[in-house]
């Protein structure tokens, strides 16, 4: 695919929102929306984490399963290599960056099983991407998760003070309010022509 | 204290046994999984693009590769051109819109058909519709244009994306090969042949 | 209440009690990808069930060799193992099915029903519970996805597992917001209230 920087950069981040139009990462997505604070914790911790993994598993991928025929453990060693990366990420930031460990420290634990990590690793693989642009695309998702994640996480800081209907309290004008939210990112379809 | 560490080591030792034993077990399983699937996934393949072929250019019996992956010329059962495919895939709403169409004797589509769809889920998913691929049918490639665009085709609703990629792609993969579509004129066959 | 649950609720309570999609809020993430039809919401749900239930009744047979302290990678490679056998599987014997789904299929690894069984049942019960509690969890996974893709290829395409079953002028211009991203979390949001409401009221009686 001939697709400029930009074109990925802005496709990952808005026209094609991980959290929104791909439906990857909701769990944290609901889980941890719920107050500003965390959310913006949240989403650093996955913008370093993510950045970290997309190099990793390429690199690995290209350096060593294709060449030796065992494209089909993937899966496992994609996902294992997130699991001890976030293990080594918390070691080292424990160790070295104490006042990054606190703000990023508690999120870390929950990034093995978020499935945007591991989604952006495959997609990589899937759309063919070179290291840089794998790079690109990984950045433009982990913007599109922080817009989105720290955009609802005002949204239901307002609705915890709402009148709701008492069926309706939790869960389900979170997920009313997020339909509403992708709603107007769909507007953002084939802006620029970025269509991938 | 020799008992304990000789303990200690021995559930290291296990542990990292343990760990290699369930690896090995995994990837010997996984590789014969691999080698079972891997042929089938691979005819699968092969099998879908000569069943697309042969919807997009009917009464083919069978095609020879011109251009690897991007033109096929069709010939029935007594080995005589009955038209060619060209393959086209244009970028629609999330991802390449891979698209046959075939082309008669005459330069007239004879039909499209959307191979591959990397869309997001439901958008423009229904531009495999057959009411959209039908009107594709028996026209110039010149006409192929939406009606948005000063066309004659109808654009699926909420998917003018697709629609055009696959309109404008096909038009311009047919244009593309368009001095190879058709069949030698009478009178100039020594002309073409096999260049 | 009682001190040992008998073996049928550990099959029962993952339809309904513990339904990991409606109650649990678990695995959202295929739950809303891939429900756009019927057809693809028990594809999907049939696919994480096999690794659901295999992981369980494995990580089951193996748990008293497993140190403790490594537990975890290992459930992974299980999991990880059964999920590229389904995703091979698909793409061999199911490819239509498997383009639909996509990278949901690998993804299947990280949905946090399965190993959540795998640490919080499988690796403290016997194969045949565990088999059990995968069955019920796999169930109300499988249940929770083809009700959301039946209602949305309804709403969406006027169809059920691709038979009309809405009058033609409906099927030609349907109710195409059910389809995108939109609609399945506004769908979603309905069937919680509508889980609300009916515990709400259960609790009310008791």
């Amino acid at each position: 695919m001939n697709l400029n920087a930009g074109q990925i950069l802005l496709g990952a981040f808005l026209v094609n929102n991980i959290l929104l139009m791909r439906f990857i990462g909701l769990c944290p997505f609901f889980g941890v929306s719920n107050a500003v604070g965390t959310a913006t914790g949240m989403s650093g911790a996955v913008i370093f984490v993510m950045l970290l993994a997309t190099w990793v598993t390429w690199v690995l991928f290209h350096v060593v399963l294709v060449p030796l025929g065992l494209v089909f453990l993937r899966t496992a060693v994609f996902i294992l290599v997130i699991a001890a990366l976030v293990q080594f990420v918390e070691m080292f930031l424990r160790k070295n960056m104490r006042a990054l460990y606190s703000a990023l420290g508690i999120y870390l634990p929950l990034i093995t099983t978020n499935c945007a990590i591991l989604g952006v690793t495959f997609l990589n693989i899937d759309y063919g991407f070179n290291l840089l642009n794998a790079t690109i695309f990984s950045v433009g998702t982990g913007l599109g998760f922080t817009l989105v994640i720290v955009l609802f996480a005002a949204i239901r800081e307002r609705l915890a003070d709402a009148p709701i209907s008492r069926s309706f309290k939790g869960y389900p004008i979170a997920f009313v309010a997020a339909s509403l939210v992708s709603l107007a990112f769909l507007g953002f379809a084939g802006l620029f022509g970025i269509a991938f | 204290m020799s008992a304990s560490q000789s303990a200690w080591v021995q559930g290291r030792v296990w542990m990292v046994l343990s760990l290699v034993i369930v690896c090995i077990a995994a990837a010997v399983g996984l590789a014969r999984v691999y080698g079972v699937t891997k042929p089938v996934i691979d005819q699968q393949k092969i099998d879908a693009v000569n069943q697309a072929l042969a919807a997009v250019l009917p009464g083919t019996d069978h095609f020879e590769e011109q251009v690897p992956g991007e033109l096929w010329y069709g010939f029935d059962a007594q080995d005589v051109r009955t038209g060619a495919v060209v393959r086209v895939a244009p970028r629609g709403y999330a991802g390449p819109v891979e698209t046959l169409a075939g082309v008669g004797l005459d330069g007239l589509v004879t039909g499209i058909v959307i191979t591959s769809l990397k869309e997001t889920p439901g958008l423009g998913l229904k531009a495999t519709q057959a009411w959209f691929r039908d009107q594709f049918r028996g026209k110039p490639a010149a006409e192929l244009k939406l009606d948005k665009d000063g066309g004659t085709l109808d654009a699926i609703s909420a998917a003018t994306i697709t629609s055009r990629a696959v309109t404008n792609g096909v038009r311009e993969g047919i244009e593309k090969y368009l001095d190879r579509l058709l069949p030698a004129q009478p009178g100039m066959s020594d002309t073409t042949g096999d260049e | 209440m009682n001190k040992k649950p008998s073996r049928l609720s550990y099959f029962t309570s993952g339809i309904v009690v513990e339904n990991p999609v409606l109650i649990l809020m678990i695995g959202l993430c295929p739950t809303l990808a891939t429900t756009v039809s019927a057809r693809d919401g028990f594809g999907m749900g049939l696919a994480a069930s096999f690794v659901l239930i295999a992981s369980n009744v494995v990580v089951s047979l193996v748990r008293r060799f497993v140190p403790n302290s490594i537990r975890i990678p290992i459930f992974i490679i299980i999991i990880s193992t059964f999920v590229t056998i389904i995703d091979y599987v698909l793409q061999a014997y199911q490819p239509s099915l498997y383009k639909v789904l996509g990278v949901f299929v690998p993804l299947i690894v990280v949905n946090c029903i399965i190993l959540g069984r795998a640490e919080a049942f499988a690796y403290h019960h016997g194969v045949w519970d565990s088999f059990l509690d995968g069955l019920g969890k796999a169930l109300g996974f499988t249940l929770a996805l083809g009700v959301m893709g039946i209602i949305r290829e309804l709403l969406s395409a006027g169809t059920v597992f691709g038979f009309a079953v809405t009058p033609a002028g409906f099927r030609e211009s349907p109710v195409l917001f059910m389809i995108f991203a939109p609609g399945a979390f506004l769908l979603i949001g309905i069937l919680k209230s509508i889980v609300n409401r009916l515990t709400a009221k259960k609790e009310e009686k008791a």
